[in-house]
């Protein structure tokens, strides 16, 4: 913050301007941000070591007791919960990079402008209804009066209905189709950088139409693979709506479990030890990601 | 999954390679569209439950949704909030990122990562740190709370959208205005503004959307009988899932839908065409 206000250049090669009056546009996003969002995560900070709030109640205490509850975990729920975040997390990162990487490939080398075009709507399109309608499409689908069910028994393929929904399935299907276009998106730009001709020297010299993918194009388009897998890995570690509504009883993931201790068990502080944590984990992911895109973007401009 | 190969155009009269990665293709694209196609579909079919093939149209669902008061108060609060956080997010926004363009300041780059931040955050503990800071001011949850917390997560899209229209600036323009004689407050208005509103209203429609679908942010900071219309929607699908959700769902996606398209003709297009 003190960066801003101190408008002298120190031991700056080239001599820098001072802040011109225009700087000062920059109070309302300034002040909106240390309010909400700085003094906001320090509060939840703070709230994470204290016993109880320490505005209202004199009795408060600073202590790591909610840390340690999550730590040793005596009921083996909190455990269970991380766990079961970063596996819902996974299986949805790699069946995003499955599903996602064929139609960024698609994009990348589609020579149509408009077929380009037509593709990109398709895949932003979901991004633009909300994630709660689109969790309520797949609860119509999956549920056991939902339109797969409803086929598959008019047409005698099964009994009875098969349990697709308030399970993990359920709730990594529809996360996966949240979170694709995201993956996409990362996969497009990546792929298209691509030099198409290493490919066409390739098969030039023999290999096959896969050997030459395998070998050349996807070798090349791992950093994408990785920046994209890291971006829907955090988000959907970071998920609510999605578990919670096509979870059922059988998935409790961390987000679900703070939501919980603010909405039920009203132990705002606990609830703010576990923001920390799950805090730790995205941050960890998201600087990763931005540190793979710097690199490319710093290798782009090399080339 | 089957690996896609095909890259290099050549014609033959048949490739199966070609067909078979067209068709994956086709299949990918389907799930990703049908889904939402499958909302109007339960939006307008009049059966008491979920229930597939549809049998008839009816606007019965539409009905409901609009007979019931809770709907029309969450969807009012809603765009009451979206509306607000439109206006605010482009004024913050648009002016932070003139600031950061035009304003000499050092840091630049780290200050431009630090007004992206909400996007890096989940949002939800945006939402729990909020709710625990009006929790220790002792603020209940009024508002204006939720209205500025949505402006939070809605001003780094204003901010990249305006940045990315002054970054294709050519300042000459501005210059030969100056030189014309024109006062800098002038230039400001009858140039600059004009020549960045795109950028700032392509941003302000993505500040609607993020206010209008917002979840997680929301979540912690509503109180029983305030609740915008996607924790409505929520809280009614534990219990119940019939039409009416569907038709609520059509109800907002044609509203985010119309919002796009009315600004895309006040200010939008008129924009692009003056650029």
């Amino acid at each position: 913050m003190t960066t801003i206000t101190a408008g002298i250049p120190v031991s700056r090669p080239k001599p820098i301007a001072r802040p011109t009056p225009i700087a000062w546009l920059l109070a309302p996003a300034l002040l909106l941000f240390v309010l909400f969002f700085v003094l906001p995560f320090g509060v939840m900070a703070a709230m994470s070591v204290f016993s109880a709030n320490p505005v209202t109640n004199p009795n408060a205490f600073l202590t790591t007791r909610h840390y340690e509850r999550f730590i040793f975990d005596s009921a083996g729920i909190y455990h269970d919960a991380l766990w079961a975040t970063l596996r819902i997390g996974l299986i949805t990162t790699i069946v995003s990079l499955l599903i996602g990487y064929p139609l960024a490939h698609w994009m990348a080398r589609m020579q149509s402008r408009l077929g380009h075009a037509l593709v990109l709507m398709a895949v932003i399109a979901p991004m633009l209804t909300g994630i709660v309608v689109r969790t309520f499409a797949w609860m119509t689908i999956l549920q056991d009066k939902g339109v797969v069910n409803t086929l598959l028994l008019q047409w005698g393929v099964i009994g009875k209905p098969l349990p697709l929904m308030y399970n993990e399935f359920g709730t990594v299907v529809a996360l996966v189709h949240i979170y694709v276009p995201f993956m996409v998106l990362t996969l497009t730009g990546v792929i298209g950088r691509i030099d198409e001709r290493l490919e066409q020297a390739a098969r030039s010299l023999g290999a096959g139409r896969l050997r030459a993918f395998v070998e050349v194009t996807l070798p090349l388009s791992l950093p994408g693979i990785l920046a994209g897998s890291l971006l829907v890995f955090a988000l959907s570690i970071s998920a609510y709506v999605t578990p919670s509504l096509m979870g059922g009883t059988d998935v409790l993931t961390l987000p679900m479990l703070i939501a919980q201790q603010v909405g039920t068990s009203f132990n705002p502080n606990f609830a703010g030890a576990l923001g920390v944590i799950l805090l730790l984990v995205s941050l960890a992911i998201v600087v990763a990601y931005n540190r793979i895109l710097a690199r490319l973007s710093g290798e782009q401009g090399l080339a | 999954m089957t690996a896609p190969t095909q890259t290099v155009v050549n014609k033959p009269p048949f490739d199966a390679g070609r067909a078979a990665y067209l068709a994956l293709n086709f299949v990918l694209l389907f799930f990703l569209l049908a889904p939402i196609a499958i909302v109007l579909v339960f939006a307008l079919n009049p059966t008491p439950y979920i229930s597939f093939p549809p049998v008839g149209v009816s606007l019965r669902w539409f009905q409901k949704f609009f007979a019931n008061p809770e709907f029309i108060n969450a969807l009012l609060l809603s765009l009451w909030v979206a509306g607000c956080v439109l206006v605010l997010s482009i004024v913050i926004g648009g002016a932070c990122a003139l600031a950061l363009t035009r304003g000499n300041l050092p840091g630049r780059t780290i200050l431009t990562a630090f007004f992206m931040s909400p996007l890096m955050v989940p949002a939800i503990l945006t939402g729990l740190a909020l709710f625990q800071s009006f929790l220790l001011a002792g603020i209940g949850r009024p508002v204006w709370g939720l209205i500025l917390a949505h402006t939070l997560v809605a001003v780094p899209y204003v901010i990249r959208t305006t940045l990315a229209v002054l970054h294709n600036f050519d300042r000459r323009i501005e210059e030969a205005a100056a030189v014309l004689g024109a006062s800098p407050t002038r230039v400001f208005f009858e140039v600059t503004l004009p020549l960045i509103r795109p950028g700032v209203f392509a941003g302000g429609v993505f500040a609607f959307i993020v206010s209008f679908d917002q979840f997680p942010v929301s979540l912690f900071l509503v109180v029983p009988k305030g609740e915008t219309l996607p924790v409505v929607l929520f809280n009614y699908m534990k219990f119940d899932l019939d039409g009416a959700i569907a038709a609520a769902s059509m109800v907002s996606i044609l509203l985010a839908l119309s919002v796009v398209l009315v600004l895309e003709r006040l200010i939008g297009l008129k924009a692009y065409v003056k650029l």
